[in-house]
């Protein structure tokens, strides 16, 4: 039985890479995703003030930095807020409005660049054939225009935190910055230009109509249409075919209104065919993480909240990730947008359940889809959230102190899924601490029963028809838009394989890459 | 001589994040020069976590699509954005560069924190590096060892301080070696060139790369990095300055007054980003009123943690607290000495003498035993 290594995987954030056995008619039996990086973020970590964990996590990812920052200080904002010996009452609303609008506006650049960066050239002429040259890398228009507005995306967060990538302003008990009316009218006209680059939602029916046809009318939209010819161009690559996951799905939800604590994308499970909203404290239950295939020692596992912080053992028999297999109630669930979206209910144009076999399906396809999708449902929620913040309200808390005992956990919702950290505070010190990101959820090792993780079940079924070319597979593993930074982990020493295939991915021109 | 001297403190003295477009031809120039020699490019990412990619593509001149389509500069491996994958990506890449660019740092202690192709990027990164006519460093991490090198304070599991035994490719935090050793140069003779920062300013990343395209010399600090960026003084061009020098001090993150008190480490920090500003001239970490994190400088992390605490007794304030400097600078100023002055006359500043970088090489060395 042949075995195809392919790494590195490229277009993705960081080090991974991913072990196929196929079998004589080119079916993926068996997969094992390696991540490649190791740094121990959780280790450094400890023994400083709360006040730097976000500081140091926040920097985990330069790709995906404000989530790590924003749920390092919700877990230390609510640590204190569990401690016995400080009076703590929580960051201003104005600054959980605002955080939450500036990981709105974040969202819209990780899912542009995600869609057109990333993944959009696996659908692109130069890579697949597809006719959609626009979509070419550093040479199509719509590559470019996605490049330019991305830039755009990245003012208006610098507005608010000084700079970006890897902005200072957010810290536990709300925001240094004190935005007044023209930084959030700056922030609102920069939004508002790449929002129309990018067209309006109501639009989508008619760009699809234009992209059958061969149409462009930039009116309409010029990145609509760009992003409709992924979808369409995956659609008719079979993505809906490929990529199955467990159809099951975790969020922590997002967007929580100050007053009223209810969150526009929901927090809870699928499971079983059916949405469950959860409470905070049932997400926090349910979660444990397994270290038999990762090269951690076995009592490295258990619940986020009382197990130690990962401890490396590479000697480890059987194991070939620094991934740990997080669990919900034991099973493997998939996050991300696709999470978000079946979890809320919302499948907008109805574009999952017509072109992905079904809204609740977790194929390729229908990740690309809910990426786009949620683009256009949080671009249009984004300007009515700047709205509500009131530049004449605090944005920092007067009763923050680093100075307590407490335990505390910060869930949130990152652009690629479920994040959350764990911190413990004994006397204004940090004595264990732990991050579950999106990317272990979805592209973590195997547990103990032998249970996959999403992208290790998703592939497997997949055919590679053409064993130097396995494209299909590097599909499933980008529509998943992993972030290796912040899942830290290392490779295993012992790269064994018996039979290597090398993997050969199309390029520009059929020569090196040009680029 | 003079030409590089005079592209660099063009570049390098910007009244504001805009007029680097007035030089946008010198440096399309620069591009264009090589597009016609097969220039070969290799960016490649050790421990790392992509902000600096990241933050390269939010240049504007030019664009960092631009000086790699337009000006046809040969990015033979760049793992983020290159087409290819697996056994593709890694035979696409030029074993004998012209720029090699490093992003992260090496990790030595535990060579396998960080492999591409099932090898480790130390063996990656010492066989290139000879190779290679120049080599950057783009960030704190590639620089200096960065984040990954950050203190194990609690020392858990046996693992040393350094977690991973992370360096940069010449610096371990302040200390000359690294990966390459103290010595190294690459076939144009030059050491590394160390853009510190985390991440660096974008405009630093292209317009050193036009330097070298241009066949200047950069003009290199003690901690080879290049000169006109990272010699002005945070402290110096913060727009809250007139606070410190009238001892006015916020009394949180974001209050009203100078920062020092808030953990602000501009007074330690050099580089012209309070001037430059970031994102195409939209603003800088201090006007956001967010404390100035050390972060272009070597030793950051550990030297500047916790970073909301004022840093008391460093060899650079001297045993001078922030109230008692404010006192000096309004005594200064009443004196008619001028802020600038007074500032010296506290002994605080940019390093000045290579003589300095060896006893900070010395005093970090006596950190570490």
């Amino acid at each position: 039985m042949p075995e195809i290594d392919i790494d590195p995987t490229t277009r993705i954030e960081g080090h991974h890479g991913i072990t196929l056995q196929v079998d004589a008619d080119g079916t993926v039996t068996e997969a094992k995703s390696k991540m490649e990086m190791f740094r121990g973020a959780e280790i450094v970590t400890l023994g400083r003030p709360p006040s730097d964990a976000p500081q140091i996590t926040g920097m985990v990812c330069g790709v995906c930095f404000l989530c790590h920052r924003f749920c390092s200080s919700k877990a230390a904002e609510d640590a204190a807020m569990n401690a016995d010996n400080v009076d703590f009452g929580g960051p201003p609303a104005n600054a959980v409005r605002l955080r939450d609008t500036v990981e709105g506006i974040f969202y819209l650049w990780n899912h542009a660049v995600h869609l057109f960066a990333l993944v959009g050239p696996d659908y692109s002429d130069a890579v697949a054939g597809t006719g959609f040259d626009r979509l070419d890398p550093l040479e199509g228009d719509g590559y470019m225009a996605a490049m330019a507005n991305q830039r755009k995306v990245m003012k208006a967060l610098a507005e608010f935190g000084g700079r970006a990538p890897h902005p200072v302003a957010y810290v536990p008990g709300g925001l240094a910055t004190r935005p007044d009316v023209s930084t959030i009218q700056a922030v609102k006209s920069r939004v508002q230009e790449v929002s129309n680059w990018l067209g309006a939602t109501e639009n989508v029916p008619q760009v699809i109509e234009n992209v059958q046809n061969g149409e462009f009318d930039p009116a309409l939209g010029e990145g609509l249409h760009d992003i409709v010819s992924i979808i369409l161009a995956a659609a008719e690559a079979g993505a809906a075919d490929i990529g199955q996951g467990p159809d099951r799905f975790y969020s922590n939800g997002m967007f929580e209104d100050p007053e009223s604590g209810e969150l526009f994308l929901k927090r809870g499970v699928y499971r079983n065919g059916s949405a469950e909203e959860l409470t905070k404290q049932e997400i926090i239950d349910g979660i444990t993480e397994d270290t038999e295939y990762s090269w951690y020692t076995d009592d490295s596992g258990g619940a986020p909240t009382e197990a130690k912080p990962p401890e490396p053992a590479p000697e480890k028999d059987q194991a070939y990730s620094w991934g740990k297999a997080p669990r919900f109630d034991g099973q493997s669930m998939e996050v991300g947008p696709l999470a978000r979206m079946v979890i809320t209910g919302l499948d907008p144009f109805d574009l999952r359940g017509t072109l992905g076999g079904g809204a609740a399906e977790s194929n390729t396809l229908n990740r690309l889809i809910a990426r786009a999708q949620e683009a256009l449902v949080v671009r249009d929620q984004v300007m009515g959230w700047l709205d509500a913040i009131d530049p004449s309200e605090p944005f920092m808390a007067d009763d923050w102190s680093d100075d307590f005992t407490g335990k505390g956990v910060g869930l949130m919702e990152a652009s690629r899924g479920a994040l959350s950290h764990y911190m413990d505070i004994e006397n204004g010190e940090i004595e264990r601490y732990q991050i579950i990101t999106p990317t272990i959820w979805n592209l973590g090792p195997r547990d103990g029963s032998g249970q996959p993780s999403p992208l290790e079940e998703g592939v497997v079924g997949d055919v590679v028809s053409d064993v130097e070319n396995p494209l299909t597979v590097l599909r499933t593993i980008r529509s998943m838009d992993p972030c290796l930074a912040c899942s830290v982990h290392v490779q295993s020493p012992e790269n064994a394989s018996k039979t290597e295939v090398e993997p050969v991915t199309p390029s520009i021109g059929g020569g090196g890459c040009d680029i | 001589m003079t030409t590089r001297r005079n592209f660099l403190r063009l570049v390098g003295s910007t009244a504001a994040g805009g007029v680097i477009s007035q030089y946008g031809t010198e440096i399309a120039r620069a591009f264009e020069q090589v597009a016609e020699g097969d220039m070969e490019v290799v960016w490649f990412q050790g421990q790392s976590c992509t902000g600096c990619t990241i933050s390269t593509l939010q240049a504007q001149y030019p664009t960092l699509e631009e000086a790699l389509n337009e000006f046809r500069l040969e990015v033979t491996f760049h793992p983020t954005i290159m087409p290819e994958a697996g056994e593709a990506a890694i035979e696409s890449m030029s074993m004998s560069p012209d720029i090699l660019i490093v992003e992260g740092s090496i990790p030595t202690d535990i060579p396998e924190a960080a492999t591409i192709g099932g090898r480790t990027a130390e063996d990656w990164v010492t066989d290139l590096a000879p190779q290679s006519d120049i080599i950057v460093s783009v960030g704190n991490c590639a620089a200096f060892g960065g984040w990954p090198a950050a203190e194990n304070k609690k020392r858990l599991y046996d693992l040393g301080e350094n977690v991973t035994g992370a360096k940069g490719l010449q610096f371990e935090k302040r200390k000359k070696g690294g990966v390459l050793g103290a010595d190294f140069t690459g076939g144009a003779g030059l050491p590394v060139v160390n853009l510190g920062g985390c991440p660096p300013n974008p405009d630093y990343v292209l317009l050193t790369l036009a330097t070298v395209l241009n066949g200047h010399v950069p003009e290199l600090d003690e901690y080879n990095r290049p000169l006109p960026f990272y010699e002005p003084l945070v402290h110096d061009n913060c727009m809250h300055r007139g606070y410190f020098d009238r001892g006015e001090f916020a009394d949180k993150p974001g209050g009203e007054g100078c920062l020092l008190k808030q953990g602000c480490k501009g007074p330690y920090t050099h580089c012209d980003d309070q001037t430059r500003l970031w994102n195409d001239g939209t603003s800088v970490c201090l006007n956001v009123s967010a404390p100035c994190i050390g972060c272009m400088e070597p030793g950051f992390w550990d030297r500047f943690s916790p970073f909301q605490q004022e840093m008391e007794g460093s060899p650079v304030l001297g045993n001078v607290s922030a109230t008692q400097a404010g006192a000096v600078g309004v005594a200064a100023a009443a004196a008619g000495i001028g802020a600038h002055l007074g500032r010296r006359a506290m002994g605080y500043g940019k390093f000045e003498s290579a003589e300095k970088a060896d006893a900070e090489t010395k005093a970090a060395e006596e950190d570490t035993e």
